[in-house]
């Protein structure tokens, strides 16, 4: 009986168990090492270092290596930021090196509610450096620059709610200065030439935004958004604002953590406590207290304040019950009261109420965003390829010649969907005249309209 | 000294009672350590010296069978950490890569293993096919391994979904819709797959039961029957035995005393016992032996492969987002770009066809040359439609997957345009 001899495979089972062996092994040492462990064992050195006594050493040495994590369940985010910079709350750690250094001030901000990702992005769930700054593929938020970090801040505020954003404040002021409402749906507000903007901050890198506003037709071929000539500063202000326009709702879920005391937070608050029960908003609401449309005008802030507090020590036998609303609260509700009765609120924008109707109407151009299409106090000449205009967007300075105001608040109502071609051969004009039938109240039409008439130059009318 | 350390061993009352053979020495003890182990005695005592030659049959099924085990490990390691809900299957990948001891690692062996054995299954067939093993009394076992090619992709295709990351959900998406366009049912099929019409927190979750219990379950029965009937169909095919005139003469040579024990009773063969005795060599240790080296090189390639490669994830999926180019997993990629030129036939038609071909093909071919022969000259006419075939598939999966760019448009792999500027 011929049985083949099984020798000859031995030295490959010996080899290949090693081959095994030595991947298995692989796979553990490439687990013990982890970045993150470093750093760590470099914090605790630095404790080590700083301790004076017996006992701060031994606490030192007690430090346990491990992953740190900040939770935020409302947000569904996990930040392991603080892995590796273990030290942002120790304030002795001040201008050491990264990761080691202390966060500087973060107080009105505090970690354990508001986490790291929220305002730099990146990837909180990674906890090497590379994965967790972001940069890398798949990742669509990488951390933003230093430079742009104020665009966060968008997330939970407006510029003009901030002392200390002055980037931002820029940002918005461009925003308005160059019309993008006027093409660009965002929140709710704006036109539908251009692609909606509320999420465009998740989507686009900084360097996209601005080579976009530097040529837009250049990097999007076919774009029908004018090329705007913006200054450098424009275009970095304008970026950082796009890049804080990143659809999330996250003052939705901090005003529900009460830590924003907002006009908006203290309409719900409003809602929720059913004051509405007693007072009346708008003719609507109960008549036991008194009506709330004014009652800025009738008392100060600090009574309100106290008034919220303690209804009888500023207010004695009234029949309102004591609360024990929070100070956070408190504020909120306030600052609900005082929006509801100033007298230069109209609309979303703050119109001084004195203004007159020529200068109203500039306010509601500039608010739709006219001059995205018809430049600055509607001089023209922005381009709009094989329009009849002489390829441009017409200027609006001698609307009065062509058009009584009936007329021309039919035109904008209805608004102008085919645009005369210049050169039939050649595709349509990119820009059009939306309607804005339903979005430009009556009000402010009639406003824009004295407004539009008001450009006709002077001296040139009477020349006619 | 190691030899008297591993007598010891071997001795000892404990190894004893769970090893009952202890180190065969005999011919009767190497037949016995096969036949008294459950999981040795699936083979019978002896094999047909082919059985080693690796040529056979190129230890395509074990590696298929190895790369199932090793799935199924990684499998149930990885349920330790997944969550099948749309909030927290894309955290709990991060957390396998970030966080979980060698959690990456796990994940990579059971991705590239996965695709490792759509692969190997194919190659199986192909092997199957090419050497005529198909045929009788092998007719049913085909159809069992074709029914196995089935539940592999389904396998891969409900698992492809639980990174729940943008690639799994809009590749599910295209995979499901696919199976939407048949005809009175093919809506029902889908709706009943995704638990809606969307993928979403339903199909996530009937995904994941279906790749976690339904499917493994179904695969490890129809392996069990599969191995079983190897053996009862009279072991791996091999070229024709002995017409039965010489079969007459070599049982008139037999001593008439002999009994016949009926452990190596096979259809068709009986009674085998005795037979060409010279061809057959003792499972334990030569086939043993060998299954076990194929089984270090199938691990060892595996887990070089997750060390060193990581499984894809993109980002979180987005239904508002979709990739431009939507792919279906590379498997799927021959039927999309099928789809591509028609829903019906490329969608419906044309698989239905196939999987109906394939069923059928040993009892449409009924001749019983090159049985265990590779590329046999008389099965010129199979082997050339089969091969057609083989060839259309991979050409139509290997433009699918590289030559399909935006708008599923035609495009060079090498001139690839980069996705940011496809979103208005």
């Amino acid at each position: 009986m011929s049985e083949p001899s099984l020798r000859p495979w031995y030295p490959w089972f010996t080899f290949l168990a090693f081959v095994l062996g030595l991947l298995v092994t692989t796979v553990f040492f490439k687990d013990q090492f982890r970045e993150w462990k470093k750093w760590q064992n470099a914090y605790i050195k630095q404790e080590m270092a700083k301790a004076t006594t017996a006992e701060q050493r031994e606490a030192a040495a007690h430090i346990p290596i491990e992953i740190k994590q900040i939770v935020l369940p409302g947000l569904g985010r996990v930040d392991r930021c603080i892995t590796c910079h273990v030290a942002v709350e120790d304030p002795s750690y001040a201008g050491l090196k990264q990761p080691l250094a202390y966060h500087v001030n973060h107080s009105q901000h505090p970690f354990e509610k508001f986490g790291c990702t929220v305002c730099h992005q990146g990837q909180g769930l990674a906890t090497t450096k590379e994965a967790a700054h972001g940069n890398v593929p798949h990742w669509d938020r990488p951390m933003l620059p230093l430079n742009f970090l104020e665009a966060s801040c968008a997330k939970c505020h407006t510029a003009d709610e901030l002392a200390d954003a002055p980037k931002l404040a820029q940002g918005q002021a461009a925003f308005d200065k160059f019309g993008c409402i006027g093409c660009h749906k965002l929140q709710g507000r704006g036109g539908n030439v251009g692609p909606e903007l509320d999420a465009v901050g998740a989507r686009r890198s900084p360097e996209w935004l601005a080579r976009h506003f530097k040529n837009p037709s250049k990097l999007v071929p076919g774009s029908a958004m004018p090329h705007f000539q913006m200054s450098d500063d424009e275009i970095a202000a304008l970026t950082l604002y796009m890049l804080g326009q990143t659809g999330e709702h996250l003052s939705d879920y901090y005003v529900s953590m009460k830590t924003i005391p907002s006009a908006d937070s203290g309409r719900r608050l409003f809602q929720e406590r059913g004051c509405i029960g007693c007072h009346s908003v708008a003719k609507k609401g109960g008549v036991i207290g008194p009506a709330l449309d004014d009652v800025s005008k009738r008392r100060t802030g600090k009574w309100i304040v106290d008034h919220f507090k303690d209804p009888q020590s500023v207010s004695p036998g009234s029949v309102m019950p004591k609360f024990g609303f929070t100070e956070q609260e408190i504020r909120a509700l306030t600052a609900f009261l005082v929006s509801l009765s100033d007298p230069n609120v109209v609309g979303f924008l703050k119109v001084p109420s004195e203004l007159t109707s020529i200068e109203r109407g500039h306010t509601v151009f500039t608010k739709y965003g006219c001059a995205g299409c018809h430049n600055q106090d509607g001089n023209g000449g922005i381009p709009n390829p094989n329009a009849k205009t002489a390829e441009q967007v017409p200027s609006l300075k001698y609307v009065a010649e062509g058009y009584t105001k009936d007329e021309l608040k039919k035109f904008i109502m209805n608004g102008q969907r085919e645009i005369a071609m210049k050169d039939p051969s050649r595709p349509p004009p990119p820009l059009y005249m939306p309607a804005w039938k339903t979005r430009i109240p009556e009000g402010e039409l009639d406003d824009l309209v004295d407004y539009l008439i008001s450009l006709m130059p002077k001296d040139e009318k009477t020349s006619f | 000294m190691f030899q008297n350390l591993f007598k010891s061993i071997a001795a000892n009352r404990v190894i004893r009672s769970i090893f009952r053979v202890g180190v065969p020495r005999s011919n009767l003890q190497r037949a016995q350590a096969a036949i008294s182990s459950f999981l040795l005695h699936v083979q019978p005592a002896k094999v047909h010296k082919n059985v080693l030659k690796f040529r056979t049959t190129l230890g395509l099924g074990l590696i298929t069978l190895y790369l199932f085990i090793i799935l199924v490990v990684t499998g149930i390691l990885l349920m330790f950490y997944y969550v099948p809900s749309t909030e927290h299957a894309y955290q709990d990948m991060k957390d396998l890569e970030f966080v979980v001891t060698a959690g990456l690692v796990l994940r990579n062996m059971h991705r590239w293993s996965a695709h490792l054995m759509v692969i190997f299954v194919i190659l199986h067939l192909c092997r199957v096919f090419y050497t005529g093993a198909y045929k009788a009394p092998r007719e049913f076992n085909w159809v069992i391994g074709v029914g196995l090619f089935l539940v592999t992709l389904g396998l891969s295709f409900t698992g492809y979904l639980l990174p729940w990351d943008q690639l799994a959900f809009w590749a599910v998406t295209v995979g499901t819709s696919i199976a939407g366009y048949a005809p009175v049912v093919g809506n029902k099929i889908k709706y009943m797959l995704l638990g809606g019409n969307i993928v979403g927190q339903s199909a996530l979750l009937r995904f994941y039961v279906l790749h976690v219990i339904v499917l493994p379950s179904i695969a490890f029965f129809m392996i069990s029957v599969h191995l079983f009937r190897v053996r009862k169909d009279g072991g791996l095919a091999r070229p024709e035995e002995p017409t039965a005139l010489q079969k007459e003469h070599i049982l008139s040579q037999l001593p008439q005393s002999k009994t016949y024990g009926l452990m190596e009773l096979a259809r068709g063969t009986t009674p085998a016992v005795g037979i060409r005795q010279e061809d057959e060599v003792f499972t334990w240790p030569h086939l043993i032996f060998r299954e076990m080296l194929l089984f270090l090189l199938v691990s060892s390639v595996v887990l070089l492969l997750a060390i060193f490669w990581n499984a894809p994830l993109e980002e979180a999926a987005n239904a508002i987002h979709p990739p431009n180019p939507a792919k279906a997993p590379w498997y799927f990629l021959g039927l999309q770009e099928l789809v591509a030129y028609s829903a019906f036939w490329g969608g419906v038609v044309v698989p239905t066809l196939v999987v109906t071909a394939l069923v059928a093909l040993p009892y449409i071919d009924r001749k019983r040359h090159g049985v265990g022969v590779w590329f046999s000259k008389e099965r010129k006419v199979a082997i050339t439609l089969f091969s057609i075939c083989l060839i259309a598939a991979i050409s139509l999966t290997v433009i699918g997957s590289l030559f399909r760019g935006p708008n599923w448009a035609f495009q060079l792999p090498w001139k690839t345009v980069p996705s940011e500027e496809f979103h208005p």
